[in-house]
C-alpha cells in the first residue's frame, strides 16, 4: 500500500446497541499471494496478489467475468466446493496460509465469514435461530442469556435490531429482501469472524436497502475486515478505503490491473484502463 | 400522442350510458375436424381406462361384500385360514404382512437414506450419474431374483445373525424365538424361513424406490442455503442437517411411505422364503409367518368361489392399505417445500 | 465469459488501423480526468492503436445488447477478428463450461443498474489492446502485488514487479490431512484386529456376516474415538456420519452386485448348454442332466405375454396421459385420481382379479392371453402414470407457441408435444416393460405352466421366465434349481438390456436439449 489504511478507532461503536456491550473483536489482515485459479482447464485468475489490511473495507471492482467472485470465494475456501476447481498461491490470514493442510476448513470459514449475493436465510429457522445458526453449526455452546445478548448485539451491528426485535420468533424468510440480507450479515457477524467477505451483497436489493447495508458495512469495519465485490462504482467509492480493479481479456485469466486507496483509484488512477472503467461508469 | 393525453372529460368523451350487466359471450372454439377426432379419441381412451380401472376397484369392493356378510368383522380379527372348517380370517396374515414390511423398512430406510445422501452429497461428481442409474437398475431387478438371492445366498448367513440377535438380545420380546439359543447344536431350522429373512429380501426390492425419491429431493436443496451454512464454518454434516435434511423432509417421508406400500404388496420373494404359518406372533426371527399376498399365491388354486371371494377380500384390504399409504405419501411430497418447487 | 470492456466496439467511422507503436502512446490525462465526453477525447488516441487483437472476441456480448438497449446509437463497427498470436486458444465455447461462480457473475450483469451504462468501448478497448500487447512482451508490468501501477507511458523495459515468474501449478486443496487418513485407516485396521481377537478368540462366535457387521460397528466407534482425540465434536460427528453414510451406500452396492453376480454365477451351469436356449422341457425327466431340455418355451412365453400386454397398455396408457394433459377438463382429474390409485394395486391382486373374472367366472382356460391380461392390468396404471408425469413436466410455453402459430390441438400434440417428450415416454414404457416381464405373481395365477413350447396365446397353458424360475426352484431338485438360476439369469439379462436401452434414450434426451 502506498498509503496506510485509514486507522479506525478500535472501540466499537454501535448504531443502536446498548453501550454496555463490549466486543473484543478485531479484524484480521488478509493477504492473497499469487493466486491462480482454474475451473477444469479454464484458468480464471492468474497470479493475483492483494493485501487486505485489518479493519479496512476493500472493494473488488471490475467488469463481469473477470474473476472477482472467484477471488473472493478463494479467500474463505468456498472455491473448492466446485468439483473441478483448482488453485495455486497462498491466502494468508494474519500470516497463516489458510490452505495449509494443518488448517481445518471449517475453522477457516468461521474466521472468514461470507455474505452472498442473494440473501439466503435458513427458511426453516426463526430470525433468532438464524442469527445463532453459525454457533449451532460450528458446535459452539452458549448460555441462554448470552445467546439473547448475542442475538441483540449481532442484529444491532447489522442495523436490524430495531426492525425485528419484536418478531424474533418469525421465520427468517418472512423479512423483506433487504432485511434478509442484513439478517445474513448478522448471522455472519454472530460467529465473530475476523474477516467478512461480501459478494455483491446489494445487487438484489432496492436502493434504500442498499443504503442500509452500506451503513452497516461502515459501522462494522471497526471490528472486522471487509472485502466486498461490487458492480456499483458509487458503492465502491462510498464504502471502501481501498480498491482493486480486476480485468480479464477474453481467453486470458483475470488479473488485478490496479489496486490502491479508493481515493486514488477514483480520483487519480494510474492505469488508463482503471480510469476508463471508473470514469466510464459515471461519464 | 396528444390525443392520448387528453383528459377523459373532453367533450368527445361518450356520455355515461345506463349500466348494463356484462355477460360473457360464447366463444365458438371452431375446432378443425382433426381436433374433433383427436378430442373424441383421446376422451374415449381416457374414459375407457377410467372405466376399466374403476371397474377393477369396484369389483374388488363388491366382491368383499358377501365375505363380510358371511364372516362379519371376524374376518379381520380371526387368525386362522381353515377353509375345511369354514374359518377364514386375515388377522394373522395382516400381522405377518406388517411384520415383513416393518423389517423391510427398518433395513431399507437407513440404507436408502445413506445411499441418497451419498449420491447427492458425498459421491465424486463424475460418478453421480452412474450411481443414479445403478439405483434405477436396482429398482428394475425382478423380484424373483431378489427372492433367489434371499433364499439361497442370504438365508444361510442370516440365520446366524438371527441366532446372535436371539442369544444376546432375546430379552427383547421382538427378538425372541421359541427355542433354546444356547443348546449345543442350536436349532438352525427354527431361525430359517422367517419374516426377518423375507423382510431383508423385500427391503432390497423397495430400497431403490425410496433412495431415488430422497436423492432427487436432496439434490434440489438450494445452493444458496448450502453455501450459507458452509460459509459459517459448518462441517458437511452440519450443512446437511441444517439445510438438506429439513429441505428434503417431505421426500424422506414420502419416499419411505411409497416403498412401504410396495413392501406390503410384495409377493414372490416372500412366498419363496417363508414357511406359511397362521399365528398372530411378533417374533420375526422365528420360522413361519404369512402375508396377504403369500396367502393369495398359496391358496388361490384350491379355493371354492366363496373362498375365492374371501381371498379377493383379503386382496382388497391390502389394496386399501397400500392406497391409503400411497395417497398420504403423495400428499406429503406435494406439500413439502421441495415438492412445491417442482 | 463476457468482458464488458470488449463489447463490439462502436468507433468513429473514420477509424483506421495504424501501425503499432506502444511506447509512443501518450495518454491524454487531462482529457480523461473529467472524462465526461470520453468519446471525442479518445478517438485520436484510438487511432494510434493497432487492429491487432482482442477487440474481436465478443461478438455475442451482452455488453453490446446492453449498449443498444441503452440507446447507444454510435455506429457499431465490428473489428475484424484477427486472433492475436499470443492469445491463448480459449474460445467462447470453452467458457461455457458449467461453472457456477463465473456464470453467476456474468448473468448478474444486466441486473446491475450500471450494466446498461455501457462504457464507450473505444475508451476501454483501445487501452486494453495496448496493455495486452505489453503484457505479452513483459508479462510483469501490469499487475503488482502492492497495487502500484506502472506509469501509463511505461516502456517495455519497466522492471517486472511480480514476485515470481515460476509457472503456477495447482496445489492440492480440500484434500485430506494426514490426521484424516491416519484416523480412518488406523481405525479400520485397529477395529479389525480388535474384533478378530474378540470374535474368534475370546467369544465363541462364528459366521462371516456377523463379523462384518460387528467390524463396521467397531470401526465406527473406534473412528469416532480416534477423531475425538484431536478434533472438536463437530468434526468427530462429521467424520463418523460420513463414514456411516459411505458404509451404508457400500452395503447397498454390495447387495446389488451380489444379487446380479450370484444369479449369473449359479446360472452358469445351465447357461453353458446350448440346448438350454433351444429346447423346451417336454418329456424331460426330473433327474435329466442339464444337457437335456431348455427354457425356450419360457422365453417365448414371456415375450408373447409381455408383447400382448404392451400392445394394449402402451396406446391406452399414453392416450390416457395425453387425455389428462392435453384435453383436460374436470373428467381428467377423475381419471388421474383413479389411475394414481390403481398404481397402488399389488400385482398379486391384479393377478387374482384376472383369475377370478376370466378363468373362474368367464371360463377362459389358463392361457397366455389370460397372463397377458393380468400383466396388462398391472402395467397400465404404471405406464399411464409415468407418461402423465413426463407430459406434465413439459414446459407449457412450447404448447402455447405452437397454438399461437395457428396449429390445431392435434397438430400441436403430434408435432410438438409427443416428439418433445418421446425419450421420456420411451423411458417410462421400458421401465413398465421391465416391471411387467419380471413380475411373477400375475402369471403365477393365470397362465398355467406348460413344459412345452406353445406359441398360441389363446389355447393351452403357457410358461414364462419368472414362473419357470419360481416353479423350478420350488421343486427342490438340484438340477431344476440350476435351470431355475439359468432362467433367472436370462430374465436378468433381458432386464439389463431393456435398462441399457432406457439409459441410451435418456441420454439422447439430454443431447437433444
Amino acid at each position: 500500500m502506498t498509503t496506510a489504511p485509514e486507522v479506525n478507532s478500535l472501540i466499537p461503536t454501535y448504531t443502536d446497541a446498548p453501550a454496555t456491550d463490549v466486543v473484543h473483536v478485531r479484524g484480521g489482515s488478509l493477504n492473497a499471494v499469487e493466486i491462480s485459479a482454474w475451473f477444469g482447464s479454464n484458468k480464471v485468475l492468474e497470479k493475483v496478489s492483494l493485501e487486505m489490511p485489518a479493519n479496512t473495507v476493500t472493494a473488488l471492482i471490475g467488469p463481469s467475468g473477470c474473476g472477482k467472485s472467484t477471488f473472493l470465494r478463494i479467500l474463505n475456501r468456498m472455491h473448492e466446493l466446485v468439483p473441478s476447481a483448482k488453485l495455486s498461491g497462498q491466502v494468508l490470514l494474519d500470516g497463516d496460509d489458510i490452505y495449509d493442510p494443518g488448517h481445518r476448513i471449517t475453522e477457516t470459514r468461521k474466521r472468514i465469514g461470507m455474505v452472498f449475493q442473494k440473501p439466503n436465510p435458513f427458511p426453516a429457522m426463526s430470525i433468532a435461530d438464524n442469527v445463532t445458526a453459525g454457533l449451532k453449526l460450528t458446535g459452539t455452546k452458549i448460555g441462554k442469556s448470552d445467546r439473547e445478548a448475542l442475538i441483540e448485539r449481532s442484529l444491532s451491528r447489522a442495523g436490524l435490531w430495531k426492525e425485528v426485535k419484536d418478531r424474533l420468533k418469525e421465520p427468517g424468510s418472512a423479512l423483506s429482501g433487504g432485511q434478509q440480507q442484513r439478517l445474513c450479515i448478522a448471522r455472519s457477524l454472530a460467529v465473530e469472524p475476523e474477516v467478512l467477505l461480501m459478494d455483491e451483497p446489494c445487487s438484489a436489493l432496492d436502493p434504500t436497502s442498499t443504503r442500509r447495508v452500506e451503513e452497516t458495512i461502515h459501522e462494522i469495519k471497526d471490528q472486522v475486515t471487509v472485502v466486498i465485490v461490487t458492480h456499483n462504482m458509487q458503492q465502491a467509492a462510498r464504502v471502501s478505503q481501498q480498491c482493486a480493479f480486476f480485468l480479464a481479456q477474453l481467453g486470458t485469466p483475470g488479473d488485478i490491473v490496479e489496486a490502491g486507496p479508493t481515493v486514488d483509484i477514483f480520483g487519480n488512477p494510474k492505469d488508463p484502463r482503471t480510469e476508463d472503467y471508473v470514469n466510464g461508469r459515471f461519464g | 400522442m396528444t390525443a392520448l393525453m387528453d383528459p377523459p372529460s373532453t367533450p368527445s368523451a361518450p356520455e355515461p350510458t345506463p349500466r348494463v350487466e356484462d355477460v360473457p359471450r360464447s366463444i365458438d372454439p371452431g375446432l378443425p375436424r382433426s381436433d374433433k377426432v383427436f378430442f373424441g379419441v383421446s376422451r374415449a381412451i381416457g374414459y375407457s381406462v377410467f372405466v376399466l380401472m374403476g371397474a377393477i376397484g369396484l369389483f374388488l369392493g363388491l366382491q368383499s361384500i358377501p365375505t363380510f356378510k358371511r364372516y362379519g368383522l371376524g374376518f379381520l380379527t380371526e387368525s386362522q385360514w381353515q377353509p375345511e372348517k369354514d374359518i377364514l380370517g386375515i388377522s394373522a396374515v395382516l400381522v405377518g404382512t406388517f411384520t415383513v414390511a416393518l423389517v423391510a423398512m427398518v433395513i431399507a430406510f437407513p440404507l436408502a437414506l445413506a445411499t441418497a445422501l451419498y449420491i447427492s452429497e458425498y459421491a465424486p461428481a463424475k460418478f453421480k450419474s452412474f450411481l443414479v442409474s445403478m439405483v434405477d437398475l436396482m429398482a428394475a431387478i425382478p423380484s424373483i431374483v431378489w427372492g433367489l438371492w434371499g433364499f439361497f445366498l442370504l438365508q444361510p448367513k442370516a440365520i446366524h445373525v438371527a441366532h446372535w440377535l436371539h442369544t444376546h438380545m432375546g430379552w427383547v420380546p421382538f427378538f425372541n424365538v421359541d427355542t433354546d439359543p444356547n443348546a449345543a447344536p442350536w436349532a438352525q431350522s427354527r431361525y430359517a424361513a422367517s419374516a426377518f429373512i423375507a423382510g431383508i429380501a423385500v427391503s432390497m426390492m423397495v430400497l431403490p424406490m425410496a433412495a431415488a425419491v430422497m436423492r432427487q429431493v436432496f439434490s434440489q436443496a438450494p445452493i444458496g442455503e448450502r453455501e450459507a451454512a458452509l460459509g459459517l464454518g459448518s462441517t458437511k454434516w452440519g450443512m446437511i442437517r441444517a439445510v438438506v435434511l429439513p429441505f428434503g423432509a417431505g421426500g424422506i417421508i414420502g419416499g419411505t411411505m411409497l416403498s412401504l406400500g410396495r413392501a406390503l404388496g410384495e409377493t414372490i420373494a416372500v412366498v419363496l422364503i417363508i414357511s406359511p404359518a397362521f399365528d398372530i406372533k411378533f417374533k420375526p426371527l422365528e420360522i413361519g409367518t404369512s402375508t396377504i399376498s403369500a396367502l393369495i399365491a398359496g391358496r388361490f388354486g384350491e379355493a371354492t368361489s366363496a373362498q375365492l371371494s374371501a381371498l379377493l377380500t383379503a386382496g382388497f384390504v391390502l389394496f386399501i392399505i397400500t392406497l391409503i399409504i400411497n395417497t398420504l405419501a403423495a400428499m406429503i411430497v406435494a406439500r413439502s417445500r421441495s415438492g412445491a418447487q417442482e | 465469459m463476457i468482458d464488458r470492456a470488449g463489447a463490439d466496439t462502436p468507433l468513429a467511422p473514420s477509424w483506421e488501423p495504424a501501425p503499432y507503436e506502444p511506447p509512443t502512446v501518450v495518454w491524454d490525462e487531462s482529457a480523461s480526468v473529467d472524462a465526461a465526453p470520453i468519446e471525442p477525447a479518445y478517438v485520436p488516441v484510438a487511432v494510434d492503436y493497432p487492429v491487432s487483437s482482442d477487440l474481436s472476441y465478443d461478438e455475442s456480448s451482452s455488453g453490446r445488447h446492453a449498449a443498444e438497449q441503452a440507446g447507444y446509437e454510435a455506429p457499431v463497427t465490428t473489428i475484424p477478428a484477427t486472433e492475436p498470436e499470443h492469445a491463448p486458444s480459449h474460445t467462447a465455447s470453452s467458457m461455457t463450461m458449467a461453472e457456477a461462480v463465473v456464470a453467476a457473475e456474468a448473468t448478474i450483469a444486466p441486473a446491475d443498474p450500471f450494466a446498461t451504462m455501457e462504457i464507450p468501448a473505444v475508451a476501454v478497448a483501445a487501452p486494453a489492446a495496448v496493455s495486452f500487447t505489453k503484457a505479452a512482451q513483459v508479462p510483469a508490468t501490469t499487475v503488482t502485488p502492492s497495487g502500484s501501477t506502472p506509469p501509463p507511458t511505461a516502456s517495455p523495459e519497466v522492471k517486472p514487479m511480480r514476485a515470481s515468474s515460476e509457472p503456477d501449478v495447482p496445489r492440492p486443496i480440500g484434500g485430506k490431512t494426514l490426521d484424516d487418513h491416519a484416523s480412518f485407516w488406523g481405525s479400520l485396521l485397529g477395529s479389525f484386529g480388535l474384533l478378530w481377537v474378540i470374535y474368534t478368540q475370546l467369544l465363541p462366535f462364528t459366521g462371516r456376516v456377523g463379523f462384518v457387521i460387528l467390524w463396521l460397528i467397531t470401526f465406527l466407534l473406534m473412528y469416532a474415538g480416534v477423531s475425538a482425540m484431536g478434533n472438536p465434536s463437530q468434526v468427530v460427528l462429521d467424520r463418523t456420519v460420513a463414514a456411516a453414510i459411505r458404509a451404508g451406500a457400500m452395503i447397498v452396492g454390495l447387495a446389488l452386485a451380489s444379487a446380479v453376480f450370484f444369479t449369473f454365477w449359479k446360472g452358469i451351469d445351465a447357461l453353458v448348454h446350448v440346448n438350454f436356449f433351444t429346447q423346451d422341457m417336454a418329456g424331460v425327466r426330473p433327474t435329466a442332466p442339464l444337457d437335456q431340455g431348455g427354457i425356450i418355451h419360457a422365453i417365448a412365453g414371456s415375450l408373447i405375454e409381455i408383447g400382448i400386454a404392451v400392445l394394449f397398455a402402451l396406446p391406452l396408457g399414453v392416450g390416457t396421459a395425453v387425455f389428462m394433459n392435453e384435453v383436460g377438463g374436470p373428467t381428467a382429474r377423475a381419471v388421474r385420481t383413479v389411475v394414481e390409485a390403481m398404481t397402488a394395486l399389488p400385482s398379486i391382486v391384479a393377478g387374482l382379479f384376472v383369475y377370478t373374472v376370466l378363468i373362474v367366472t368367464l371360463g377362459v382356460s389358463r392361457t397366455g392371453i389370460a397372463a397377458a391380461c393380468a400383466i396388462f392390468v398391472m402395467i397400465l396404471p404404471i405406464i399411464a402414470r409415468a407418461s402423465d408425469v413426463v407430459l406434465r413436466v413439459m414446459p407449457g410455453g412450447l404448447r402455447e407457441a405452437s397454438l399461437a402459430l395457428g396449429a390445431s390441438k392435434w397438430q400441436t400434440v403430434r408435432m410438438v408435444v409427443l416428439p418433445t417428450v418421446r425419450p421420456g415416454l420411451a423411458t417410462a414404457l421400458i421401465l413398465g416393460i421391465a416391471r411387467g416381464v419380471g413380475e411373477t405373481s400375475p402369471v403365477l395365477l393365470t397362465s398355467g405352466a406348460s413344459s412345452y413350447l406353445n406359441l398360441n396365446p389363446f389355447s393351452e397353458p403357457m410358461n414364462s421366465l419368472p414362473l419357470f424360475v419360481f416353479s423350478s426352484v420350488r421343486s427342490g431338485e438340484p438340477l431344476f434349481i440350476a435351470r431355475g438360476f439359468g432362467a433367472a439369469s436370462v430374465l436378468l439379462a433381458l432386464v439389463l438390456v431393456l435398462f441399457v436401452i432406457t439409459r441410451r434414450l435418456a441420454r439422447t434426451k439430454v443431447g437433444n436439449r
